[in-house]
């Protein structure tokens, strides 16, 4: 169980329920997230993910080949700009459009499925 | 006892006349016998064998992908719920059709059927259960059946005889890349009604009818594969191989639907012998040194046919031996007549009605009435009791100017070539 971070619980579903509560929040995500500063290191969210777990490390093989190498290639960019103590020229920086959430539904599948086998294995059958 | 024989045989016919009642239900073709078995089992039998692949190991990889999950259930759900029924779910592939079955104790055929069905319209194909599942399997399939010389010299066998369409191997070849674009084209083109048949057994016909109906009512008719005719032509190869047993192909094929003279040709060869711990009386089986083993091989398709004889053993030289006889048993055989010529076409009776023993057979026989093809038991009986000696060796001698197909396997310097084998 993850408390905090991409995979943590989130009140974004119950905010995007409501438009008025939306368009409250909005600016203050969008400030909140230009704050965190990761896409200055041109990091995507999903790339803060912790992935010393194995449900994220069976959901990272079902990446495409395609976005497992650019996943590497801004994990070794970022870890660069840490060893400068820089962060990227402005123009490299990820863009908002960009942020896209690649690994969380995976992660999610990966989740679902355990629970559906846990579900399976500790089921208790009755006659109809 | 020759009339014992044939009336026992015309009994088997009687059964298959009863159950064979093709029925189109929502375009879908319905067969079903019930022989009061404690036991129900379906067939959903699609005509997407290797022949219609659109690129190669397409045939394979929607095979592995039989019963993964679905818009209805996960793959671990139709695991466990299977299990739960007590049932057994399996796949074949052909060169010609991919069955789906279902094994299940009488009651259970909604769960079974809508799990089949489930599966061909609404199967998910997902990229992962391709790479983490089908492809290790499909893998591990082709390695198991291609380090099997036999299997392997059959493969290469139909590749030399037919080139494309039955040429196409039902195993998947070592570096071949199937996508899950591919398999999702595929199966859209294979699953439409015209192109299934749905065969019951130790079920209600009305029963499965209306299961079929309830749950591939609404199934898209889109366009079936087309395939070109079988063309047969001929050749020979030598792939080098260590550690298995030295292995030899000899083959001919024709095109068209299987005849009656193909299959006593087999039988008279044949020189499995019918007593055991004795040599069979085929011509064959006098001249075949020790510790070599031929048998027979006769693949009818539904417009062509292969037959040969698969020579196995651990020398080259029994397996040259044995070779030359084979060939010399084969071009000898088309003036066969008398009571030669009748104890082969009993052989081939009892092989043809034997044939329908077990449930696997009978659901084969029923997929093939159930595509239109003419192999019901009574008239391959009736077409076998016609052979006469002139017309058979007028086939055999036709068959036999056909190009053979050879192929050798193992120590490809020491075993023979066809020409030395006098073909």
């Amino acid at each position: 169980m993850v408390l905090s971070g991409p995979l943590g619980s989130s009140l974004a579903p119950a905010i995007l329920k409501s438009r008025g509560i939306y368009r409250w929040f909005k600016p203050l995500a969008d400030w909140y997230v230009d704050l965190q500063g990761y896409r200055k290191v041109g990091y995507k969210y999903d790339d803060l993910i912790l992935e010393e777990r194995d449900d994220v490390q069976r959901a990272l093989a079902r990446l495409t080949p395609r976005e497992a190498y650019d996943r590497q290639y801004r994990l070794k960019r970022a870890s660069q700009c840490s060893v400068l103590h820089d962060v990227l020229p402005k123009d490299q920086w990820t863009k908002p459009q960009e942020d896209v959430r690649y690994l969380t539904p995976h992660v999610e599948d990966v989740e679902k499925e355990a629970l559906e086998r846990s579900a399976w294995d500790n089921m208790v059958v009755s006659r109809k | 006892m020759l009339a014992s024989r044939s009336s026992a045989a015309r009994s088997a016919s009687r059964i298959v006349r009863n159950f064979a009642t093709v029925v189109d239900t929502a375009g879908v073709k319905v067969a079903a016998v019930d022989n009061g078995e404690p036991t129900s089992a379906v067939t959903f039998l699609v005509k997407a064998g290797s022949r219609f692949e659109s690129k190669p190991g397409v045939a394979h990889a929607l095979k592995g992908f039989a019963f993964k999950s679905t818009e209805k259930r996960s793959f671990l759900g139709t695991i466990r719920e299977a299990e739960l029924y007590g049932g057994v779910l399996s796949t074949s592939l052909t060169r010609e059709h991919l069955a789906l079955s279902a094994e299940f104790l009488r009651g259970d055929e909604p769960f079974f059927v809508d799990v089949i069905s489930s599966f061909i319209k609404s199967a998910k194909y997902t990229r992962h259960e391709l790479d983490e599942y089908v492809v290790p399997v499909c893998e591990a399939e082709s390695t198991t059946a291609f380090s099997d010389p036999a299997l392997r010299a059959l493969d290469l066998a139909h590749l030399i005889a037919f080139r494309t369409g039955l040429g196409a191997s039902p195993f998947t070849s070592p570096g071949t890349h199937v996508s899950v674009e591919d398999v999702k084209a595929y199966a859209q083109t294979v699953f439409t009604p015209g192109n299934l048949a749905v065969l019951g057994t130790g079920i209600d016909a009305a029963t499965l009818q209306k299961l079929v109906e309830q749950s591939l009512g609404s199934l898209s008719s889109a366009s079936a594969p087309v395939t070109s005719p079988s063309s047969y032509f001929g050749g020979e190869t030598r792939i080098e191989a260590h550690g298995a047993p030295e292995t030899i192909f000899i083959g001919l094929g024709t095109t068209g639907a299987p005849s009656a003279e193909l299959a006593v040709l087999s039988a008279h060869l044949d020189p499995t012998p019918s007593v055991k711990w004795s040599k069979g009386t085929s011509p064959l089986a006098a001249s075949i040194p020790e510790g070599i083993s031929v048998k027979t091989v006769l693949l009818p398709y539904s417009d062509a046919a292969l037959y040969g004889i698969l020579i196995q053993g651990e020398s080259t030289e029994g397996v040259k031996a044995a070779g030359k006889a084979a060939v010399a048993a084969l071009k000898a055989s088309g003036d066969l007549k008398g009571d030669d010529l009748k104890k082969a076409v009993a052989k081939a009776k009892f092989a043809a009605a034997s044939a329908l023993d077990g449930r696997d057979n009978v659901v084969f026989a029923l997929g093939a009435q159930a595509f239109g093809s003419p192999a019901a038991l009574d008239s391959t009986i009736s077409n076998l009791d016609s052979v006469n000696a002139s017309a058979f060796s007028k086939a055999t001698t036709s068959f036999l100017k056909a190009k053979p197909t050879y192929v050798a396997i193992g120590d490809i310097k020491r075993l023979p070539y066809a020409d030395e084998l006098g073909l």
